[in-house]
């Protein structure tokens, strides 16, 4: 990966920054709403894009590990969650 | 009872947050050497200093997502950054300059803190900032510096959707947030199981699908 994408991250997470303390009215309406129904989804996708990966298939331990922290995430810890992922992955890992 | 937040709550809070900062920047920096490589990787989070959005770009390069497909879930993430700039603005007293300069801090452990810690706000955003970049960029640096020795490739392909699936959690306020996240998991798994060729954008499209609300009739 080069440093071209990273660059542009940086500007639009240090825009988007600059743009809401400094410069932008609070979203409202319709868009206020989507903004704030945003983030559980766009994580939810993603964890599901990366488990199956570009390949579209699963391996076991990853499955395994996935479910761990799903189980963990009443815990609200990120930290838990993490831990718990990895301990199930390294388990089924070493079974499987 | 005094509005002012405590030195010393002020301290403990900013350096709980900054160890947790810490963690996430070494696990970040080991996941991220392989692929950016050490400089780049140090590079991104001094530019970047944002966890979600540089966890995310990992995640997508590393399976194949082309740089479009990373930008558009990167600008998404950024969204969130407009309610919580406001929520954090109103309680800002600077002009237009120094809330420029504060909007470097603006990251959800600081905003949090910012809000829930009492006045004044742009002390907490300050303090609490420099401690979470300083955590980040030594966290980075320790996780940059590990990969070397410790083994840490078969477990860089399942910390992303765990790390993925602990965020989603965290920013679920309520049922409907789990179920909007546990739907569009479902829709990106369903969609990519049948054409794989659609890859990160259509988790993204997915997201948004499940963030816009249906127009009551």
């Amino acid at each position: 990966m080069t440093a071209t994408p990273v660059l542009w991250v940086a500007i639009i997470t240090v825009a988007t920054r600059l743009a809401a303390v400094a410069f932008l009215p609070p979203p409202e309406g319709r868009l206020a709403q989507v903004v704030a129904r945003l983030p559980a989804p766009l994580f939810g996708a993603l964890a599901a894009y990366s488990l199956l990966g570009s390949g579209g298939e699963v391996d076991v331990p990853m499955l395994v590990g996935v479910g761990c922290a799903v189980l963990a995430t009443r815990s609200r810890s990120l930290l838990v969650v993490l831990a718990a992922g990895i301990g199930g992955f390294l388990l089924a890992d070493l079974v499987w | 009872m005094s509005l002012r937040t405590s030195s010393r709550e002020l301290a403990t809070a900013s350096v709980s947050v900054g160890a947790a900062i810490t963690v996430f920047g070494a696990v970040y920096g080991a996941t991220a050497a392989p692929l950016l490589g050490g400089r780049l990787t140090l590079v991104s989070s001094v530019l970047v200093f944002s966890g979600a959005a540089q966890f995310t770009m990992v995640a997508l390069a590393a399976n194949g997502a082309g740089t479009a497909a990373i930008l558009g879930a990167v600008t998404l993430l950024g969204l969130r950054h407009l309610p919580l700039g406001a929520l954090v603005r109103q309680r800002i007293t600077s002009g237009r300059g120094r809330r420029a300069f504060l909007s470097w801090f603006l990251v959800d452990e600081t905003a949090s803190l910012s809000i829930s810690l009492g006045h004044p706000a742009e002390r907490t955003l300050l303090i609490s900032g420099v401690v979470a970049y300083l955590a980040w960029l030594g966290g980075t640096a320790v996780g940059v510096a590990g990969v070397s020795v410790a083994a840490v490739e078969p477990l860089a392909e399942v910390l992303f959707p765990v790390l993925f699936v602990g965020l989603a959690a965290l920013t679920a306020a309520d049922r409907d947030d789990v179920l909007r996240a546990v739907g569009a998991a479902l829709a990106t798994g369903a969609v990519i199981w049948l054409w794989p060729q659609a890859g990160a954008p259509a988790a993204v499209a997915m997201a948004l699908g499940m963030a816009v609300p249906r127009r009551r009739r």
